[in-house]
């Protein structure tokens, strides 16, 4: 079992959520096999994420998605904001979290959004990876553990 | 039959595959309603799905990484997640 704990403090206003780091990349045995035949992949950027319970999928940057070349599995996923309802784009790609121990996802549905430039995070954990882990959070301690 | 060639505009990437689905949605949600379904240019991948997961790698075997297909989740009317 795999377990990472990390300090998070709700109460601190400039507090943006239990983030933490992450790495997207194109579906991890297609990059294996790549590697396999001499290809060479540059080593993915590692950006922050948001644990968001109230996701119900996991959602990242449209930058981001582009850059990591994940492969797209819908050009037209509909979701509803708070500005109306539209269409997204929904990829698969390979999710791990460096410096956690957690296991790499080989292959997990993303969304891509547009994030505010002054967010503090490009990834937003939805209910679609969180349902694979147990999160706690300790309001006392003031620090959220994850076991898979 | 609907085939990508010559002469013939495709206007965004997965849009055959969606019209493919959506002929088929009605007749799909009587049986699979649920499941995950992949199509790739006018073929449909052999199997219906539980998971997303289970059905890209379906999609993996069958098609290869060379080239996009849509993953969809079958039912009557199309669901619309509430995303902050």
């Amino acid at each position: 079992m795999a377990i990472y704990e990390f300090p998070w403090n709700p109460f601190d206003p400039g507090d943006p959520g239990p983030c933490i780091k992450f790495s997207v990349a194109r579906y991890a045995d297609d990059i294996e096999y790549g590697k396999s035949i001499g290809l060479e992949y540059l080593e993915p950027p590692i950006p922050t994420a948001l644990i968001d319970t109230g996701s119900p999928f996991t959602i990242i940057s449209k930058v981001l998605a582009k850059n990591c070349h994940l492969f797209l599995t819908n050009p037209r996923f509909p979701i509803r904001t708070l500005n109306g309802d539209c269409e997204t784009e929904e990829y698969c790609g390979s999710i791990s979290f460096p410096g956690s121990g957690l296991p790499r996802i080989p292959a997990v549905q993303i969304l891509a959004r547009d994030f505010y430039k002054e967010a503090s995070y490009s990834c937003i954990i939805g209910r679609n990876i969180l349902k694979r882990w147990d999160v706690r959070f300790d309001g006392q301690g003031r620090t959220v553990t994850i076991k898979v | 039959m609907i085939r990508r060639g010559v002469g013939m505009a495709v206007a965004s990437p997965l849009e055959i595959e969606l019209k493919i689905f959506e002929d088929h949605r009605r007749e799909w949600a009587q049986s699979h309603l649920g499941k995950f379904v992949v199509i790739r240019e006018d073929t449909v991948a052999k199997g219906f799905f539980d998971e997303y997961e289970d059905a890209f790698r379906a999609g993996i075997q069958q098609f290869g990484v060379e080239q996009n297909f849509l993953i969809k989740q079958i039912w009557k009317t199309e669901p619309v997640y509430f995303v902050a």
